[in-house]
């Protein structure tokens, strides 16, 4: 159920309006996407290609005036492709570093189930720790970090499958979902002369961003929210259908994602709505179903959205 | 009933509960037998029960009505009927007495309504607390109400009525902390969706709380308590409507008979005790003793007379009448009843013998007119006895022309009267006989004085006389509303006042015809005198008659017998006086019938034992339980109304954060009770409030909801302007009410 929001604040409208400028409808995908940045977040898109995944990203890395990078996964790539590595330097005698494109702002890890889970990991570790180890060396990652991994869900020969552990570390997982035919129609008609991409400016600094994420880290979740945030997830872990529920990870990554939710919409309390809103983008990617469930093709979507009617909502204040 | 384990549970765990209201609604009828007349609680009980059975039990409604009906029919059959059961004897019978009490029941003589139809309403009631309380405990699972309503019962009752509630509050304490144990953690269960499976959940639970409920239970009964902190709110109660009316200290007294009457006035309270039954040919004064001493404050005696003892078997003479008048012979017998307590025989009015086996000798007082058995020289009660008796009728004529020559000893015992006695009484008196020429026209004038005039005949917030007030005095200026000791010391001290000897009597009115029998070939009537039967009356010395007995009472007929003797016709004054005396007559008659339902009178002394007591007929207290079921119905029906009101007024009051607060609670409480609109509990506020907006095409709740949000997931709400909101809560509840 794809809310209204308000974007009120300022910047965040800006930066909301500016990826619109370029991509047609998506408002969903674009306020998560914004939702992950500002929850310090990371996003897993997984759509076929096509659809703009890659575009959301360049569109999103060229409103925050940042640096952008882009990893192509491909079987052969190796971890020192994607964090970088020490060359010899012989006018100076020393091993050099070279940064791999991990080291930018934003990064756009494409079809990240096509490389080896090696490789996979190397990118995973960055995202979680903030740091990347290069030749015993540690390095800090830059701030802000902002990882947007693609994947496609159709092909599956020569892919590795991202392991549940490494799903977790990602806030969100959406789809992008195919245009309707009125926006489709609207996007040959803006791209027919010059790709808008190329018209885009930032409409803030690495620095307001860091600004905004530091607030939204401050909106207020009451006791009864954060119970209600707890049922949720143990919930998963008791349903019937589920095979592996979701991780205390999970809970954190929920309450995140809702503070930031709650703060692009200029609230400083988070509401059930917010949670019950982003749970199936926060938790689905983090829970297995038993066989039985697929086999009767039920999806974790569904698990989530049977869990989100059946928790009881608090509704009344904590005495 | 189910092999499911879970379901097994759920069904005894549903048939503790249930057994418990039983246990609790027994609790409310255990005091019935005390303070009403209802008999054979214990059929009511069992019934009950077995309609509680059949609600728990829950067959399909053709099985579990008939099995009701006929479960009616029984005890109906086993209370009142004699016929075969179920013939269509029986039906003709049932559908006589149906058809009878409805036409009772619409000309509002509710207290025609015979036992019959009165337990038949009654078992009515049982069968549908039966469903109710199936609906509290077991469907909605509310216990509590219930429970309270049951303490406050008892403890009004223990409060208010003879009932002793101490064994039946510890009782219901009990029930009522397992009923609601358990059912609070039946909904516990079910509101985490657990069920309730195998052993353990008895071990983690059941045992913990039977044992904690027992625990405190008998550590409640064993440890010291404080005495009661307030004072018995009974005398309090009375001491502030008396103080209201301003007429002193007038304690509720149990009606019945006594022997002090030092002290009279007051109220009482109806009391149908059965004190005895007779058989006899007709109504009678049952005579117990007379005073002669008024003190301006009630009755005692100047001496106590000359008793004669005398054997049983002797013929008694008390002297009260000349042999001129004409009497017949005739024979009562009279039959006390287990619990009443009287060394006194009651008597009628010529009475020439006692029969009796138990006793030996007979103590005869008559100036007081006491008659006391003794065996062995000591007094007892006599349970049985026949008495023969010459009844007396007195001619008008003769009462007419009787003297005024009253034997010296009659003149200064019967015309005393306290010095204190007010001066207005004894005008009043020689007003009242202004235009008599003779004593049995003075007589009859007093007599008719209190039947118009304005007097009533009421039991209730009758004053005791202030120091220095006269007893009568207050009756007949300031009152005018009294029983039978007002009026008949009143007529005593109005003929005191104007020369003529009269004394005040007690005793027991003729009480009610309950049956006929046959005796030795005669029809005789059988009377049932209760404690509400306790009278007194006037009589009056005539010198060639003896004592008369009037009734100046209102509403009652006077017993004794006149008749008019056609000796003196030619008389021209005498047929004049005749006529008269025929128009008496016949009033007598006609207002004989009216009294069988209203006797009432004496009293005797109890608010000295601590707070008076009280009793219903059941018919009474059937409809006191249908109004008050009524009542609460409702009131339940209209909970939702009046509840809106009385959060409208406290929040337009006081508009702030907690009234908001439950305002708007109260609002979904409501909107959840609309079947289309209710939340369920995984719904957001939110997403609530939209459709309400959408039901009621308004954007109240909306804006409602947006507030209340603010309230409880803010963190500092406090600078809301709360008082906005009070229009659109009300614009909403409007609605939503309607």
């Amino acid at each position: 159920m794809p809310q209204q929001t308000y974007l009120a604040h300022g910047k965040v409208h800006d930066l909301f309006a500016n990826i619109q400028s370029v991509m047609i409808g998506k408002e969903e995908v674009t306020t998560l996407s914004i939702v992950a940045l500002l929850a310090k977040g990371h996003v897993l898109l997984e759509d076929v290609p096509g659809v703009g995944k890659t575009m959301l990203v360049r569109t999103l890395s060229k409103s925050v005036d940042c640096e952008f990078r882009r990893i192509q996964f491909t079987p052969d790539l190796l971890p020192s492709d994607v964090t970088g590595v020490s060359i010899y330097n012989p006018k100076t005698l020393e091993f050099e570093f070279r940064p791999g494109p991990l080291l930018g702002n934003i990064v756009l890890a494409d079809e990240i189930n096509r490389t080896s889970p090696k490789t996979q990991s190397s990118l995973l570790e960055g995202m979680e720790e903030s740091h990347v180890t290069v030749d015993g060396n540690t390095i800090e990652l830059k701030r802000p970090f902002f990882v947007m991994a693609t994947q496609n869900p159709i092909e599956y020969e020569g892919t590795y499958p991202l392991p549940e552990a490494q799903l977790d570390r990602f806030l969100l997982k959406l789809n992008m979902g195919y245009p309707s035919a009125a926006e489709e129609m609207q996007m040959l008609d803006l791209i027919s002369n010059d790709h808008p991409i190329n018209r885009v400016q930032a409409v803030m600094t690495k620095e307001e961003l860091i600004e905004l994420q530091n607030r939204a880290a401050e909106v207020y979740v009451d006791p009864n929210i954060q119970r209600y945030i707890v049922n949720v997830v143990s919930e998963t872990r008791r349903h019937p259908s589920a095979y592996l529920g979701v991780s205390p990870r999970g809970s954190i990554a929920l309450m995140k994602a809702a503070k930031a939710y709650a703060f692009i919409q200029d609230r400083d309390f988070v509401l059930p709505d917010d949670v019950k809103y982003l749970a199936p983008f926060v938790l689905s990617h983090r829970l297995i179903l038993n066989s039985e469930a697929k086999f009767e093709g039920m999806t974790s979507e569904d698990l989530v959205n049977d869990i989100l009617q059946k928790v009881s909502i608090p509704v009344r204040k904590e005495k | 009933m189910a092999n499911d384990p879970i379901e097994r549970n759920q069904f005894l765990f549903r048939g503790i509960v249930y057994l418990c209201g039983f246990l609790l609604f027994w609790e409310w009828l255990r005091p019935l037998d005390q303070i009403t007349d209802t008999a054979n609680m214990a059929v009511f009980v069992v019934y009950a029960a077995f309609c509680f059975f059949l609600s728990f039990i829950h067959l399909p409604w053709f099985f579990t009505i008939p099995m009701k009906l006929i479960g009616l029919a029984f005890v109906l059959d086993g209370l009142f009927i004699g016929r075969r059961f179920l013939s269509g004897d029986w039906f003709r019978f049932v559908y006589d007495h149906i058809q009878y009490n409805i036409d009772v029941m619409v000309a509002n003589q509710w207290w025609q309504m015979t036992p019959l139809f009165r337990s038949m309403l009654f078992l009515l009631l049982l069968w549908l607390m039966s469903y109710l309380l199936y609906y509290w405990f077991i469907v909605a699972k509310r216990t509590s109400f219930f429970v309270i309503l049951t303490i406050v019962y008892v403890t009004v009752l223990d409060t208010f009525t003879v009932y002793e509630g101490k064994g039946a509050i510890i009782r219901t304490f009990l029930i009522s902390l397992i009923v609601m144990g358990l059912s609070s953690f039946t909904k516990e269960m079910e509101k985490e969706s657990i069920a309730i499976r195998g052993r353990r959940v008895y071990r983690a639970w059941v045992i913990p709380l039977m044992v904690v409920v027992l625990f405190a239970s008998v550590i409640g009964y064993a440890a010291p308590k404080k005495a009661p902190q307030w004072p018995d709110p009974v005398p309090f109660i009375q001491g502030a409507v008396n103080g209201v009316g301003g007429s002193g200290g007038n304690a509720i007294q149990k009606v019945g008979y006594g022997t002090n009457d030092e002290q009279l006035g007051g109220s009482f309270v109806q009391d149908n005790t059965p004190v005895f039954q007779a058989v006899a040919d007709g109504e009678h004064y049952w005579r117990i003793e007379t005073k002669d001493v008024y003190t301006g404050k009630g009755w005692i005696r100047s001496s106590e007379g000359n008793p004669i003892e005398q054997p049983v078997a002797n013929d008694i003479n008390l002297g009260y009448f000349n042999d001129a008048v004409k009497r017949e012979d005739k024979v009562a017998t009279i039959a006390m009843n287990d619990n009443a307590t009287f060394s006194k025989l009651v008597y009628p009015y010529g009475i020439e013998k006692v029969s009796n086996s138990e006793a030996d000798t007979l103590v005869i007082n008559p100036t007081t007119g006491e008659i006391i058995p003794q065996k062995n020289g000591e007094s007892f009660q006599l349970n049985g006895y026949e008495i023969g008796y010459a009844q007396p009728s007195f001619s008008f004529s003769q009462l007419a022309e009787s003297g005024t020559d009253d034997p010296p000893q009659i003149d200064q015992a019967y015309t005393q009267l306290p010095e204190s006695l007010p001066e207005q009484v004894r005008d009043l008196a020689e007003e009242i006989v202004a235009e008599s020429s003779n004593r049995y026209e003075k007589a009859r004038a007093v007599e008719e004085y209190f039947q118009q005039n304005g007097f009533e005949y009421s039991t209730k917030n009758i004053p005791v006389p202030d120091e220095g007030e006269d007893y009568t005095s207050q009756f007949l200026f300031d009152t005018q509303v009294g029983y039978c000791d007002n009026f008949s010391t009143s007529m005593v001290v109005l003929l005191r006042s104007v020369g003529v000897p009269a004394r005040w009597a007690k005793g027991f009115t003729g009480g009610e015809q309950i049956d006929t029998i046959e005796v030795d070939g005669e029809l005789k009537n059988v009377y049932q005198i209760t404690s509400g039967n306790a009278h007194s009356w006037v009589e009056v010395y005539f010198p060639d008659v003896g004592w008369v007995a009037f009734e100046p009472t209102k509403g009652f007929g006077n017993h004794t017998d006149f008749y008019i003797d056609d000796t003196e016709e030619d008389d021209e004054e005498s047929s004049e006086v005749d006529e008269n005396l025929q128009e008496q007559l016949e009033q007598n008659q006609e207002q004989t019938p009216e009294m069988d339902e209203q006797d009432m009178a004496g009293k005797t002394d109890e608010s000295s034992g601590g707070g008076g007591s009280f009793t219903v007929p059941t018919w009474l207290w059937i409809v006191l339980v249908i109004v008050v079921l009524a009542i609460l119905g409702l009131v339940y029906r209209y909970r939702y109304h009046l509840l809106a009101m009385y959060y409208r007024r406290k929040y337009i009051q006081n508009p702030g954060q907690h009234n908001y607060e439950t305002a708007y609670e109260f609002l979904l409480k409501v909107l959840d009770k609309k079947e289309d609109l209710n939340r369920s509990s995984g719904q957001t506020l939110q997403e609530f409030a939209h459709s309400v907006d959408d039901h009621y095409r308004t954007q109240e709740m909306g804006q409602l909801t947006y507030h209340y949000e603010r309230l409880v997931y803010q963190k500092d709400s406090s600078k809301h302007p709360w008082d906005k909101m009070s229009e659109l809560w009300e614009n909403l509840i409007k609605k939503t009410l309607s």
